[in-house]
């Protein structure tokens, strides 16, 4: 018997599934983590511009009130998120950089 | 490198000129009782578009109390910004719309509205300028507080 | 204008106030007065309230624009004596009847009195709410740089 009827027999793939976590490197699309942590990065920008504008609405006497509240809490919020990701993204590295080899 | 942006700037403006407010409408309210007073107002809108030109423009500089300003006016005084000046100078007479066998024509019952609704919005604005200047800090601070 | 102007302003008005109340109730108490220390009955009393632009206590710096562009504090002026007669009553045993025996009473109406204190009363708790409003603002601006 040869390894092609008993593959074809038992319906193995020899091939693995690239799993998200190999795509999300890199592998097939080009861009990968990079482009997410940028692409993160760019929301939340865009949170404290919308906060801005909402901000300048009410300065200048008309907007919502809890409008703006809300969107100055949410870009506060992400701004923290932010902040705690990229701690951690540093302690990773720094971690990885001890590796003894 | 700026760090504060014209957002800042314009909230900062905005309490100026509601404390211009607060004072006309206080003004007012001490008044509502003089014969032949005629309450004075101030257009917000119009006042916040001169904090912005007066901001915008360079203004002379003066290196003495006693110097007048650029257009004429009056010493700028040392603890006046320059919004407060220019939404001071839009201070006007207003038409007045409660007429009385004394002359007064005060509302005061709209005149409190407003001082409430003034009051909300200079509270807005501040906590605005507060929040901000909080996330700002969070970031300098390297998530600290 | 500034958070001191305002706090002028306002307690300005609750003085103006106050004096109107003082003046209302001093009417009211004197209402049936025949006799006073001035020789005849008593005379109502009437505010004369002004409105006055800041004098520049805290000097020139404070002095921002033309008075026109002030906002106004309120003050008493002067406090006159109501000139009109008060009316007549025929009471010939009166201790204050004149020779023809009238005895002339205070120029008191009891009702303008309750209205003005009313009045009164109403403004100063409006003046009394700027005072709060401007305290609950202060703490707003103050709370920026908590």
């Amino acid at each position: 018997m040869s390894i092609e009827t008993i593959r074809s027999i038992v319906g193995i793939n020899p091939q693995p599934e690239v799993s998200q976590v190999e795509r999300s490197l890199g592998s097939a699309s080009g861009g990968g983590f990079a482009e997410t942590l940028g692409g993160a990065l760019q929301k939340v920008d865009q949170m404290q511009l919308n906060a801005d504008a909402q901000a300048d609405k009410v300065a200048m006497g008309g907007g919502n009130l809890h409008e703006m509240s809300m969107s100055l809490e949410e870009a506060d919020i992400s701004m923290r998120l932010a902040m705690k990701v990229r701690t951690k993204l540093v302690e990773a590295y720094q971690e990885i950089m001890r590796m003894s080899v | 490198m700026k760090l504060f942006d014209t957002t800042l700037t314009r909230l900062q403006q905005s309490l100026d000129v509601r404390l211009v407010e607060h004072n006309v409408l206080a003004g007012n309210i001490a008044n509502s009782d003089t014969p032949g007073y005629r309450p004075k107002e101030l257009d917000f809108s119009q006042a916040m578009a001169a904090a912005q030109q007066a901001a915008d423009t360079e203004m002379l500089a003066s290196t003495d109390a006693r110097h007048l300003g650029p257009n004429g006016e009056g010493p700028a005084g040392a603890g006046a910004s320059r919004a407060t000046f220019a939404a001071t100078t839009l201070v006007r007479d207003g038409v007045g719309n409660s007429p009385s066998l004394d002359g007064n024509q005060v509302d005061l019952d709209r005149t409190m509205a407003g001082l409430a609704e003034n009051s909300l919005q200079y509270g807005a604005s501040a906590r605005a300028a507060g929040k901000k200047l909080a996330i700002l800090r969070y970031v300098v601070s390297d998530g600290g507080s | 204008m500034d958070f001191l102007t305002a706090l002028r302003i306002s307690g300005a008005g609750l003085g103006v106030e106050r004096t109107r109340v003082n003046l209302a109730t001093s009417n009211l108490a004197n209402a049936e007065t025949t006799r006073t220390p001035e020789g005849g009955p008593y005379k109502r009393l009437d505010p004369v309230i002004q409105a006055v632009s800041f004098p520049s206590e805290l000097g020139d710096a404070q002095q921002l624009g033309s008075p026109a562009n002030q906002a106004m504090k309120a003050e008493i002026s002067a406090i006159v004596a109501d000139q009109t007669p008060g009316r007549r009553v025929y009471s010939p045993g009166h201790p204050d009847a004149d020779p023809e025996g009238f005895v002339v009473f205070p120029n008191v109406n009891p009702v303008h009195e309750v209205v003005n204190l009313m009045s009164a009363s109403r403004s100063y708790e409006a003046n009394a709410t700027a005072i709060d409003t401007l305290k609950s603002m202060a703490q707003r601006g103050l709370d920026i740089a908590r």
